[in-house]
């Protein structure tokens, strides 16, 4: 099998001096599949087979499961607000293939734009193709809600891909994290996409009690005729939205009325497993969780961050308990686990190796600064219902301040050892 | 409680940098390594706690109508203000030459150009027109140079760390530093809409 992929690539490699775009192409998905055979000559040398792209490749493995359960959840939620299929595991092949129609495009889309900008670049510069992308273009259709209009989804992504990274130089050099730049880019130019309750649930127009649904060609042309001769249940396209449901996550409904409006809509285990409303990947904790502990076993993601933040939050929270100013200060401490993207963003985004603190104590400092003032932005901003992009963006930008001090601190201690000891 | 919230309403949700964009020449100017931007950013700070409540004293009790002589000279307002900015400056030049000639070195002619810093001219004409009171606009100006201190050393250590990228030629310098402000200008937008007051109130 590896030999008869060996002998593929070499038949197909294209002259370097006559097609250099095809070329570097060409070398982007060799090394992708296998790893070079390179060796170091002369010096003394050790060169890791945990390349950077293999410890990419680790965290998309950490996702996947996250992408299969994000996909057949978006199904999930459009049936539940036409009030079908109540029950998880009912209408299992209408909801699991409504999914992959909805998530196929954004992460085509995602795909084409970023890699298009990232070859350009490779080739312009005359390097390999830089890893960077796989992980940010795995990561942005999991942030994304369901309903995203694909030209701004491709808008977002040339312009983290572009501004956020390139222009400083591509893969490792980025200040900001790329895939929260793609969303923030969304979320303060188009706001009224990303946010509200309207975006969290795909296939249809508007979400009031009474409005149509709204399939595609595929839904009911391609799909129907197969699922019916096989005898199974098919699209409905006279289906409306049920009355009632409001569509609304669990963060909107604490915001304004406190924890009992979200018990009264979510139960806990609900909102544990993750059959809610909200962005593609961040709704099943269980998952996460998994992915979480797969990226601290091999060591691609660092677990005092993860700690950390997990530390500032409890902290925040209990204070903001403890001062009980709105009914949202109020929710007890433990639930805020439950609500939103806290732990996607801990697992998967402030663990980022690039734009995170480097030394060890930076690291503990910088996840409970994330864990502080993205509990601020989720309890005190009224603006915004959720914070942890935003306050993983915030702490990006003091990440180098923060190493340089830690940095400075050690020097100068050093120094005075060695001084004393002199 | 009040002086808490203007202080953290000016450092941080307001900030003269990333939501006004007050203040760049030295801002870009000076923000190539953290060590001198730590000296200009504590030098902006003194300026602007220093000079705010005077002014706001001057403009009291010489320039309004109720003041010392009784008529409306407001429009001496913008020669009064940089005049006692520039006093301050010279103060603070004579300081940091006396006591840090490195630092003075390493600053060089930004030093005394903080008195065209827009920032801190800002700072007191904000100061008018939103018509603080005198312990109000204490805390403005020292949390308005909070704010600058903390923008110039993050892009400082930023602009330290990109040092060594592959910047595409272009951009290398002052481009890479807008688009840096630009940047930090988003994350600064996490906490813009707080209200520090509506929580006390309650």
């Amino acid at each position: 099998m590896k030999k008869a992929l060996l002998k593929f690539f070499e038949r197909i490699e294209p002259d370097k001096k006559k097609s250099p775009f095809l070329h570097t192409l060409y070398d982007g998905f060799f090394t992708f599949a296998l790893t070079p055979a390179h060796v170091t000559k002369g010096g003394v040398h050790i060169r890791d087979g945990m390349d950077l792209k293999r410890q990419m490749v680790h965290v998309v493995f950490a996702l996947l499961l996250l992408y299969l359960f994000g996909m057949y959840n978006a199904g999930h939620q459009h049936f539940t607000a036409l009030g079908q299929y109540p029950s998880l595991l009912s209408g299992f092949h209408l909801k699991l293939i409504f999914g992959i129609i909805l998530m196929l495009p954004i992460f085509v889309v995602t795909h084409v734009v970023g890699l298009g900008i990232e070859f350009y670049y490779a080739y312009k510069k005359g390097h390999g193709i830089e890893e960077g992308f796989l992980v940010s273009g795995a990561l942005i259709p999991l942030i994304m809600p369901p309903d995203i209009p694909l030209w701004i989804l491709a808008l977002s992504v040339a312009f983290a891909v572009w501004i956020g990274k390139e222009a400083f130089g591509g893969t490792g050099m980025n200040v900001l994290n790329i895939a929260l730049l793609a969303r923030v880019f969304v979320f303060f130019a188009y706001p009224t996409y990303i946010s509200g309750d309207q975006v969290w649930v795909a296939g249809m127009e508007k979400l009031a009690a009474g409005s149509p649904v709204d399939y595609g060609w595929i839904h009911l042309n391609f799909f129907n005729p197969i699922f019916e001769s096989f005898g199974w249940a098919t699209y409905d396209a006279a289906a409306t939205v049920a009355d009632g449901y409001s569509g609304a996550t669990p963060l909107s409904l604490a915001f304004h009325s406190g924890w009992e409006a979200v018990a009264s809509q979510y139960t806990p285990s609900e909102m544990w497993w993750g059959t809610i409303p909200g962005s593609v990947g961040e709704t099943s904790k269980p998952l996460i969780i998994l992915g979480a502990l797969f990226l601290i076993f091999t060591k691609v993601a660092d677990w005092r961050i993860m700690v950390s933040m997990v530390g500032g939050l409890a902290v925040t929270a209990m204070l903001l308990n403890g001062w009980g100013a709105t009914e949202f200060m109020k929710v007890p401490w433990y639930y805020h686990f439950y609500m939103g993207s806290f732990l996607f963003a801990m697992a998967f985004m402030a663990t980022d190796p690039v734009t995170a603190t480097s030394t060890p104590t930076g690291k503990w400092i910088y996840g409970f600064l994330i864990g502080v003032v993205g509990m601020v932005i989720r309890v005190l901003n009224p603006a915004y219902p959720e914070g942890w992009m935003l306050a993983i963006l915030f702490m990006n930008v003091f990440a180098p301040l923060i190493d340089h001090y830690v940095l400075q601190a050690n020097i100068s201690r050093r120094l005075k050892r060695a001084r004393a000891s002199a | 409680m009040e002086f808490i919230n203007v202080f953290i309403k000016t450092a941080f949700i307001e900030n003269l940098v990333l939501s006004y964009f007050l203040g760049m020449c030295s801002y870009l100017a000076v923000s190539k390594s953290v060590k001198t931007a730590f000296g200009l950013g504590m030098a902006v700070i003194f300026v602007l706690g220093i000079t705010m409540p005077i002014n706001w004293l001057i403009n009291e009790y010489l320039l309004s109508e109720k003041g010392l002589f009784g008529i409306d000279l407001t429009f001496l307002r913008f020669i009064l203000f940089i005049a006692t900015i520039a006093a301050m400056v010279q103060l603070v030049e004579m300081v940091v030459e006396k006591f840090s000639p490195a630092l003075y070195a390493a600053l060089g002619i930004f030093l005394p150009l903080i008195t065209v810093n827009c920032a801190i001219l800002g700072g007191s004409l904000f100061m008018i027109s939103r018509e603080l009171s005198l312990s109000n606009s204490v805390a403005f100006g020292l949390g308005g140079g909070f704010g600058w201190f903390l923008a110039i050393i993050a892009i400082a250590a930023i602009r330290e760390k990109i040092r060594y990228s592959n910047v595409p030629p272009a951009l290398r310098g002052l481009g890479m530093a807008f688009i840096l402000t630009g940047l930090m200008g988003i994350a600064f937008m996490s906490l813009m809409g707080i209200d520090p007051a509506a929580f006390a109130s309650k």
